[in-house]
């Protein structure tokens, strides 16, 4: 019997029929996103001569991000956006989780994620653009207001500010908190709940001691789903900010494409990856934790 | 079971005709039962047959639509669960999944305001108490089913509840553990003295566990008596059959006066019974007459009935190792009857076909009319 080569034997094994199935996958991920983040860390690292980028290594790029006073705000106003952004979210979701997840008969649970989902039939850049439409300054708010008589001009600090960020992204993430949110509730043991009132502790409390904390790891979740893109976010600054309040993905389209800068821009996405990678760690943490005690 | 001399037994809680609804289907058919103090008391009965929600009344998770429910002699209509002198073991033990052994025991503690010190003093004696000495430590999810039953009763009897209510906890466990589990309630109760009530399904649970029992079905108790009772004197065909196995007999009643019925009873012949032999009231039905496996004998070379004795021959014969169950046709029956028999060393577990003789007692007899 003829001596069986290492390859043959890979060839037949279950192991290699799954690096077959994933092949299409991951041949599609390693061209449009490890081959172009490659690209940025390189560009990141080099010098810019003006429309050419010199290929000569060095870490003036980082040293600007990082000292900038403009690229620093920038970076902060991203975060607290973000930060605003998540913690509206959230705390609006958590309400309608519980009540889809405890409130609404089970038959009709599935109706209700159908309705919650409806938003996602329109595309994201007309929400965020309807939103513009409705707080701008002739939009659907203003003039609805001045029409009845309420106020006599245009109020202006519903529009092209932070505030309106925040309500646009807030809307357009609501779905993303509510769905993990409410998959976490859905796993509870109603009998839990009994449990805390069978031992003395009102509803409120059984809520406050028992739904609560088994509910964080879904909470933890849609933290990280809103946090994560809204910090990245570009179409939002743009149309409700009139391209005046950047955020960081506006920031970086400007170096790139209009200033023409590509070393700088790509050191401030690499500086951004690696903050929002931080951030996300904490979370993934902190998610591992709650998630600890209820395997 | 209680101690003789003890003193006349006061009502824990008691059911006033009670009914309950879930839209058009009627759970509840108007249960009227007395609960002792510290009596071990079980509800048995089929699934659906309401057992678990006349347990769930107790505790306050399921309304009424009509009737009372007292407990200690109050009634509970507008108290709420977490205001009820009750503590449940769930079927599911409901342990909370994300706090350690200690904080399940200690939880409807909080309210007490105990110092840190008393609190887990309190918590380190329920442990014991339930033979989970030093696994305060451990997370929820590290126990096993007889564990995690364990940390439901302790966190339940921490809280000094006047009654422990437990929803079929034994159901989840293997046939081992759950029996070493019976003696360990039995005993737990007798050392706490509260009231238990117990909900299930397994007959001999229920014979093994409690004071007294009640039989359910679709919704209405059948009969509530002490397990003895139950088992010699069932009320109804269907609760003999529930409970272990019984044998029926067609018979016809001839007279009836001063507490003495006459019945010819099918292979058994013209019998006199007791009253209380017959407990149950009179249906319209066909009569019948029952009895128990063990209450016949094969009567054995040299051994003389004590009572009656009448011929048969084996039909069927299944052996257990420590029983032999024999199914046998009485002279002059057309079908066969179930009798089971110790094995005893030194005694030949017998063929079928074999002709032999049988002993019996009309005093075993029940009657069902």
């Amino acid at each position: 019997m003829a001596q069986e080569t290492r390859w043959g034997r890979f060839r037949r094994s279950e192991a290699a029929s799954g690096y077959l199935l994933v092949s299409p996958t991951a041949a599609y991920a390693i061209l449009l996103l490890a081959a172009p983040l490659a690209m940025i860390i390189l560009y990141s690292v080099f010098r810019d001569g003006y429309l050419t980028v010199i290929p000569a290594f060095t870490f003036d790029n980082y040293v600007e991000t990082w000292s900038s006073p403009i690229y620093r705000s920038v970076m902060i106003r991203s975060l607290s956006v973000s930060m605003a952004v998540t913690l509206v979210t959230v705390l609006l979701a958590y309400p309608v989780a519980y009540f889809v997840s405890f409130h609404v008969d089970p038959s009709r649970k599935s109706l209700w994620l159908f309705l919650i989902t409806i938003p996602f039939w329109t595309s994201y850049l007309i929400r965020v653009f309807l939103w513009k439409v409705i707080l701008g300054y002739n939009g659907v708010v203003n003039s609805a207001l001045m029409s009845i008589g309420v106020i006599d001009e245009p109020l202006t600090w519903i529009n092209y500010n932070i505030q309106a960020f925040v309500v646009t992204l807030a809307h357009a993430y609501a779905p993303f908190a509510i769905l993990p949110i409410f998959v976490a509730m859905e796993k509870i043991d109603r009998s839990l709940l009994e449990a805390g009132q069978d031992l003395g502790e009102s509803r409120l409390m059984t809520f406050w001691r028992v739904t609560l904390p088994l509910s964080m790891a879904g909470v933890v979740a849609a933290v990280l789903i809103v946090f994560i893109p809204v910090i990245g976010d570009y179409v939002t600054p743009n149309l409700i900010g009139g391209g005046k309040i950047p955020m960081i993905a506006n920031m970086i389209e400007n170096l790139m494409l209009v200033r023409d800068n590509k070393p700088l821009g790509s050191a401030i996405a690499v500086s951004a990856m690696l903050i929002v990678t931080v951030v996300s760690l904490i979370f993934v943490f902190l998610n591992r934790r709650f998630l600890g005690g209820t395997k | 079971m209680a101690a003789p001399g003890a003193r006349p037994a006061q009502t824990m809680i008691e059911f006033r005709d009670v009914h309950k609804y879930y839209g058009d289907y009627h759970a509840l058919r108007g249960i009227t039962a007395t609960i002792r103090a510290g009596e071990f008391f079980s509800l048995l009965g089929p699934s659906g047959c309401g057992k678990t929600t006349l347990l769930r009344t107790i505790a306050g998770f399921e309304g009424i639509s009509s009737g009372v429910v007292l407990i200690d002699g109050k009634d509970v209509a507008a108290v709420p669960a977490n205001k009820r002198p009750t503590n449940m073991v769930f079927q599911s033990y409901a342990i909370f999944p994300h706090l350690t052994v200690e904080q399940n025991v200690g939880f409807g503690l909080r309210r007490e305001g105990l110092s840190k010190e008393a609190l887990a003093a309190r918590v380190a004696e329920a442990l014991e108490m339930v033979g989970l000495k030093g696994y305060g430590a451990r997370a929820a999810h590290a126990l096993s089913g007889g564990q995690r039953q364990r940390v439901a009763l302790a966190r339940a009897l921490i809280l000094k509840p006047k009654v422990l209510l437990l929803d079929e906890p034994l159901s989840a466990l293997d046939k081992k553990m759950r029996e070493q589990m019976q003696v360990e309630l039995i005993r737990l109760q007798r050392q706490v003295g509260i009231t238990f009530i117990l909900v299930t399904h397994d007959q001999e649970e229920a014979l093994v566990m409690s004071d007294r029992i009640a039989v359910m079905f679709e919704g209405e108790i059948a009969q509530l008596a002490d397990p003895e009772t139950l088992y010699r004197r069932p009320n109804s065909k269907k609760v003999a059959d529930f409970i272990g196995t019984m044998n029926f007999l067609p018979a016809s009643i001839l007279s009836e006066s001063d507490g003495q019925i006459e019945v010819e009873a099918k292979g058994f012949g013209r019998v006199t019974l007791a009253a209380d032999q017959a407990p149950g009231a009179a249906t319209g039905g066909e009569a019948m007459v029952g009895f128990r496996p063990e209450t016949l004998t094969i009567l054995f070379d040299g051994q003389q009935a004590t009572d009656r004795e009448t011929m048969a021959t084996i039909e069927e014969v299944v052996y257990y190792g420590d029983m032999t169950y024999y199914d046998v046709k009485l002279d002059g029956m057309d079908s066969a009857t179930r009798i089971s028999m110790r094995n005893v060393f030194g005694r030949p577990v017998l063929d079928i076909g074999t002709r032999t003789r049988i002993a019996w007692s009309p005093g075993a007899l029940v009657l069902f009319r």
